[in-house]
């Protein structure tokens, strides 16, 4: 019998290395715009016009990836149970070394709030970067203003990264199988998603 | 060094515009072709090839027409927003003298001068690069004043130690705009009415979605990422990953994990 059990297909795989990637990029060539102290990122990419361009190009990918990810776990990602607001209560069991017992659906409480901050950041950069895209174009206010909430949520989003990555690699061990390889052990789900295992193993 | 500044009474201004064509003739900067639009206006506003300008402004006070002339051109702020938006260190800087000069080889044209600036004066040339009044460095840098002020005929434009102008016109019993604005402006106006006659701003500023963007929101962001980073790296070493200790990879749903 198999140790694994399957989490992510192909496409799913695909379209979040997608937005992924594309989000690394749209950090190495918007850094130079974002301080000046980060300025020399620029010659990664051949220079401020090529890296701006670059900029342009992957937030187009980034935006219409991220919205398509969002979309397609989108009932999943606004859906929460008395088991999430134990999640919540417990900080998701992050805070304690004891092993506490808080069933899980395929995401935990944590992802689905991940996948709502994510949906919500993307909209925020799309927005306000198709405004800046030419600088030119729209009112000085709005233009400004446009400028600031770019940064703004790009903040936000940079730590909320940081955790993502982190609670999805070395912080949750066997996690990242799924998203490498389609597939997690079947210990992991048990551990992690509970509820999801149990509907899994019973169809 | 001391501040420098331009002092501009426009009450002596007869609109001859020889700082117009004294400063495109210094900066080797062309003409344009315009067209007739009802008054000698012209060019009609501040473009890539015109760093100053004379603007011609029709006014009734009292039921007397007045005919005002402004001389237009980068304000040289204190505290500037063209300087202060700019990611490309030295594309715009302030030179010994305070004055606001650019560099176009610096400049990378992202354009966030122009919506920057709470003057309206950065310009995008043909080679999409900043250009504006950078008060004839070249010249002030040597001793010269700025070609402007060397050709005006009436006295209008003055240029020298900024605390000196202020004091002398003061002395005159001249109301000053610009002394304290942005950190003092480095072109001041004497003006005959009041600043939005000459369609400048009562209160110039720089919007608070700048000081939010520069001020707060940039060094939030790098402690931010730091501080993310910080706080995982202390949760990994203190409270540590949630290993997979028990390594059960059978099916047993009823017992739970």
């Amino acid at each position: 019998m198999s140790r694994y059990i399957e989490r992510f297909n192909a496409a799913e795989r695909v379209l979040h290395w997608t937005v992924a990637i594309s989000f690394f990029i749209l950090v190495l060539t918007g850094l130079g715009l974002y301080a000046r102290s980060f300025f020399g990122y620029f010659d990664f990419f051949g220079g401020p016009r090529q890296g701006i361009l670059l900029h342009k190009v992957a937030g187009v990918l980034f935006a219409v990836s991220s919205l398509l990810l969002a979309l397609a776990h989108f009932k999943e990602m606004f859906t929460f149970d008395e088991d999430d607001r134990l999640w919540m209560k417990n900080f998701g069991g992050y805070l304690s070394r004891e092993k506490r017992e808080i069933p899980q659906g395929k995401f935990n409480c944590g992802q689905k709030l991940f996948g709502i901050f994510s949906l919500a950041s993307t909209v925020g950069m799309a927005a306000s970067g198709l405004i800046i895209w030419d600088p030119t174009a729209f009112g000085r206010g709005l233009t400004q203003f446009s400028l600031m909430i770019h940064g703004f949520f790009f903040t936000l989003f940079i730590m909320g990264v940081i955790v993502h990555v982190y609670l999805a690699t070395i912080g949750n061990p066997g996690t990242i199988d799924g998203m490498l390889y389609g597939r997690v052990r079947k210990s992991w789900a048990k551990m992690h998603a509970i509820k999801w295992y149990r509907k899994v193993v019973k169809d | 060094m001391a501040r420098k500044a331009f002092l501009i009474d426009t009450t002596r201004c007869t609109a001859c515009r020889s700082c117009q064509v004294a400063c495109k003739q210094w900066n080797k900067l062309p003409a344009e072709g315009t067209v007739n639009r009802g008054s000698y206006e012209n060019p009609p506003q501040l473009t890539p090839h015109l760093y100053n300008q004379v603007r011609f402004i029709e006014s009734e006070k009292d039921g007397d027409l007045r005919w005002l002339f402004v001389n237009r051109r980068c304000m040289h702020c204190g505290d500037a927003g063209c300087i202060k938006v700019c990611p490309s260190a030295g594309a715009l800087y302030r030179t010994e003298d305070g004055l606001v000069a650019f560099n176009q080889e610096k400049c990378i044209g992202c354009n966030y001068c122009v919506n920057g600036c709470p003057f309206d004066v950065p310009r995008y040339s043909g080679e999409k690069k900043v250009s504006k009044c950078h008060a004839c460095t070249d010249r002030v840098g040597n001793g010269l004043q700025p070609s402007c002020v060397k050709a005006c005929p009436t006295g209008t434009l003055q240029f020298g130690d900024r605390d000196r102008l202020i004091a002398a016109a003061k002395a005159k019993g001249k109301r000053i705009y610009g002394e304290n604005d942005l950190q003092g402006l480095g072109v001041l106006y004497v003006l005959d009415d009041t600043p939005g006659t000459y369609e400048l701003p009562e209160k110039p500023a720089i919007p608070a979605s700048i000081f939010l963007w520069k001020d707060v929101i940039k060094p939030f962001g790098i402690l931010g990422f730091w501080g993310a980073i910080g706080m995982a790296v202390l949760h990994y070493v203190t409270i540590g990953p949630k290993h997979l200790d028990n390594g059960d990879d059978h099916d047993t749903p009823e017992k739970g994990a």
